[in-house]
């Protein structure tokens, strides 16, 4: 079924210094990107960030201010969006009101001058792929939003791009069915081989799915890495922030020792094992929920333990979360794995001690904002 | 209820009790009684409007002469009386079929015209959109007396091409009509897009359609309910118009029926076959608007939009 679908090759997509300004404001401000032929790449952010206009940008229906778009080689930059070998998966499907489902899927065939007896054929296959096949003569509004979602995936798919795009496509279904589609994406995606460009502001939904992530804030990309290094390394504490949580406390920097660097946190001094081990002066430290552990109150601290007493425990399932006041004045929170026994619930004002390993413990320049930060 | 709440630690705080009391009787207030005022106001409303309308239609089946009393029932004045029934009189039914005709003009004319100027209005980016959105609004609000004179004075003092090339008469009137129908479809077509979003056109053009095949094969079907509606009213408004009408006639082969009932109204020598004339344009009116409404109806159940659908119904009752 796939061999109606994949193509050999191409996709590549490059943007060089790509800008966009509207009247007063800067949406995308200079961005640079290499996307890989066949690789599944997510533009991460938040709402505002300018994924979307960047998205919008590729697929023909803003135009940059500034830079260059290219694909496979080929600038896109004059080029209107209906000649362009790039498809869209819309936010709100978009799928044609007067058309049943196998003509929806159908429509863009016409423009390609394919004969009408092998554009039914190739819709049909193409919904078949989607797991459809059944709801071919529907209406869309006789679909549930998951169908729809596939039957938009089908439309687009089925005219061998060399690019697909997504703009927030899981956004209006609710948990379980994207949890779901998103293996199914997954794997859609690494049958198909097609390039597919994701654009989401889930932090989860990016970190399970791509095979590397753009972190963008304000219009510019903070760090591109694969799930992994994002999450372990982050580069800037607004990508530590915003994929998953992270425990931020304000910090100086006091140089290099040894394999790792001083930080002073209110009185105490900790080591820090990663980030920018060479800096000075003000600074923040970041570490994990699941890396800080809580111990009991020792007369002589290990190191990198810092003293608390425990503001509340707030139990969600999988895991244990703790959240613990340090004596420097801020909050942190520890997620301990739920394994079923020995699980401690620390009532509220006990005594405790956090523990952060130094090769957990990141050091990132610069002023940050106290406390334990939410997801 | 409490009046008064003790919380350990505080001094006593008053509460407001848990029901407030309301100086209008439970019967009245009760939200979900029965809606007398609203039934009330309406059955009056409705009497008010219709009953005189009833009453002329009425008296068109009126056996004598005269148009307020009752002298018995009898078709005469409809086809029974070989020379003054209306489907015997030359002047009545002349007046009926010009009145049809220029409301067909006037449909197939400005339907067209003003979805054009619709898609044309919303993707108008650049300098002038504003002042073309504002003009496009003018023959909505501008008096009609006004406008008829004005047309008027272009067509008959005017002595610059291509006005002089234009004389009073049906020409005149179907241009008099257009002008300001334009605006009524514009309206209607627009405030359908603006709720369709730009989307979908920008679905289609994603999968390869060029902007004139985006508007044939997307947009115009899902405008199409829109279309027709407004067609419609294009139609209702041609056939009630009578200023624009009156002032851009010629001769008598150009009277419409507004105009003739207009000039014999009051007069004494006219007979039921008056009132005769006045229920088919009642009649053609309604069947235009229900109409308009059961193509909504069927075009809102085949697409399913249920919600859509009585948006665009809102457009249709809401310019009337």
């Amino acid at each position: 079924m796939a061999t109606a679908i994949a193509m050999g090759g191409g996709g590549a997509l490059e943007l060089h210094e790509l800008e966009k300004r509207f009247a007063d404001v800067t949406a995308v401000d200079s961005i640079s990107l290499d996307v890989a032929a066949g690789e599944f790449f997510s533009l991460l952010g938040p709402s505002g960030c300018g994924k979307t206009t960047t998205l919008r940008m590729v697929a023909g229906f803003e135009r940059p201010t500034k830079g260059e778009i290219m694909l496979d080689g080929t600038s896109l930059a004059t080029v209107p969006p209906d000649r362009r070998n790039v498809n869209t998966v819309f936010q709100s499907y978009a799928l044609f009101p007067h058309l049943n489902v196998l003509d929806n899927v159908a429509f863009g065939m016409r423009y390609q001058k394919v004969p009408r007896k092998e554009r039914e054929r190739r819709a049909e296959d193409a919904l078949e792929m989607v797991e459809l096949g059944a709801l071919a003569k529907r209406r869309p509004h006789q679909l549930s939003g998951g169908q729809q979602q596939r039957v938009a995936l089908a439309r687009a798919l089925v005219l061998r791009p060399a690019l697909l795009l997504l703009d927030e496509p899981l956004g209006a279904l609710d948990a379980k069915i994207r949890r779901q589609l998103r293996l199914e994406l997954k794997s859609l995606q690494e049958e198909v081989g097609t390039t597919f460009v994701f654009v989401t502001h889930d932090q989860e939904e990016a970190l399970s799915m791509s095979d590397r992530i753009a972190v963008m804030n304000g219009g510019r990309v903070d760090q591109v890495g694969t799930p992994l290094e994002v999450y372990e390394s982050p580069a800037t504490l607004f990508v530590a922030d915003f994929l998953g949580v992270a425990n931020v406390m304000r910090a100086e920097a006091l140089g290099r020792n040894g394999s790792g660097c001083m930080v002073r946190v209110g009185e105490f001094e900790l080591r820090a094992g990663c980030g920018e081990l060479g800096c000075r002066g003000a600074a923040s430290v970041v570490i994990r929920p699941e890396r800080l552990e809580v111990v009991p109150l020792a007369e002589r601290p290990g190191e990198n333990c810092l003293p608390g007493m425990v503001d509340r425990t707030v139990f969600v399932g999988s895991n244990l979360q703790v959240m613990v006041r340090l004596v420097t004045g801020e909050v942190v929170q520890a997620s301990i794995p739920n394994h079923g026994e020995g699980l401690e619930f620390h009532e509220h004002g006990k005594p405790v001690m956090v523990h952060a390993p130094a090769e957990a413990l990141r050091v990132l320049a610069g002023d940050g904002v106290g406390g334990a930060a939410g997801s | 209820m409490s009046a008064t709440a003790t919380e350990p630690g505080s001094a006593t705080v008053a509460r407001p009790p848990a029901v407030r009391p309301s100086r209008w009787p439970a019967w009245l207030t009760n939200p979900w009684g029965r809606p007398r005022f609203l039934a009330l106001t309406t059955w009056v409303y409705i009497a008010w409007a219709l009953l005189p309308v009833l009453a002329a239609i009425l008296f068109s089946f009126n056996d004598g002469r005269s148009r307020s009393v009752w002298q018995g029932f009898s078709t005469r004045w409809w086809w029974g009386d070989p020379d003054l029934s209306v489907f015997h009189n030359p002047t009545y039914t002349d007046a009926l079929t010009h009145s049809l005709e220029l409301a067909a003009l006037a449909m197939l004319i400005a339907t067209p015209l003003g979805f054009l100027l619709a898609i044309g209005l919303s993707r108008w980016r650049g300098r002038g959109s504003g002042s073309a959105n504002f003009l496009m609004l003018v023959p909505l609000t501008t008096p009609e007396l006004a406008m008829a004179v004005s047309l008027l004075l272009v067509f008959t003092q005017l002595s610059v091409l291509p006005f002089t090339a234009i004389h009073l008469g049906t020409t005149a009137q179907v241009i008099g009509q257009v002008t300001f129908s334009i605006s009524y479809v514009v309206v209607i077509v627009r405030s359908r897009l603006a709720q369709i979003g730009p989307e979908y056109e920008e679905a289609a053009r994603d999968l390869g359609a060029s902007t004139r095949q985006s508007l044939q094969h997307v947009l115009l079907p899902m405008l199409l309910p829109a279309v027709l509606a407004s067609a419609l009213i294009v139609f209702a408004l041609s056939i009630d118009d009578f200023v624009v009408t009156q002032y851009m006639s010629s001769s008598g082969e150009t009277t419409t029926v507004p105009m003739l009932l207009y000039a014999n109204a009051r007069g004494g020598a006219t007979t039921p076959a008056l009132n005769a004339v006045a229920t088919i344009m009642v009649v053609v009116t309604l069947i235009g608007v229900g109409g308009a409404y059961l193509v909504l109806r069927w075009f809102g159940r085949h697409s399913g939009e249920q919600q859509k659908q009585s948006g665009a119904m809102a457009d249709l009752t809401g310019i009337e």
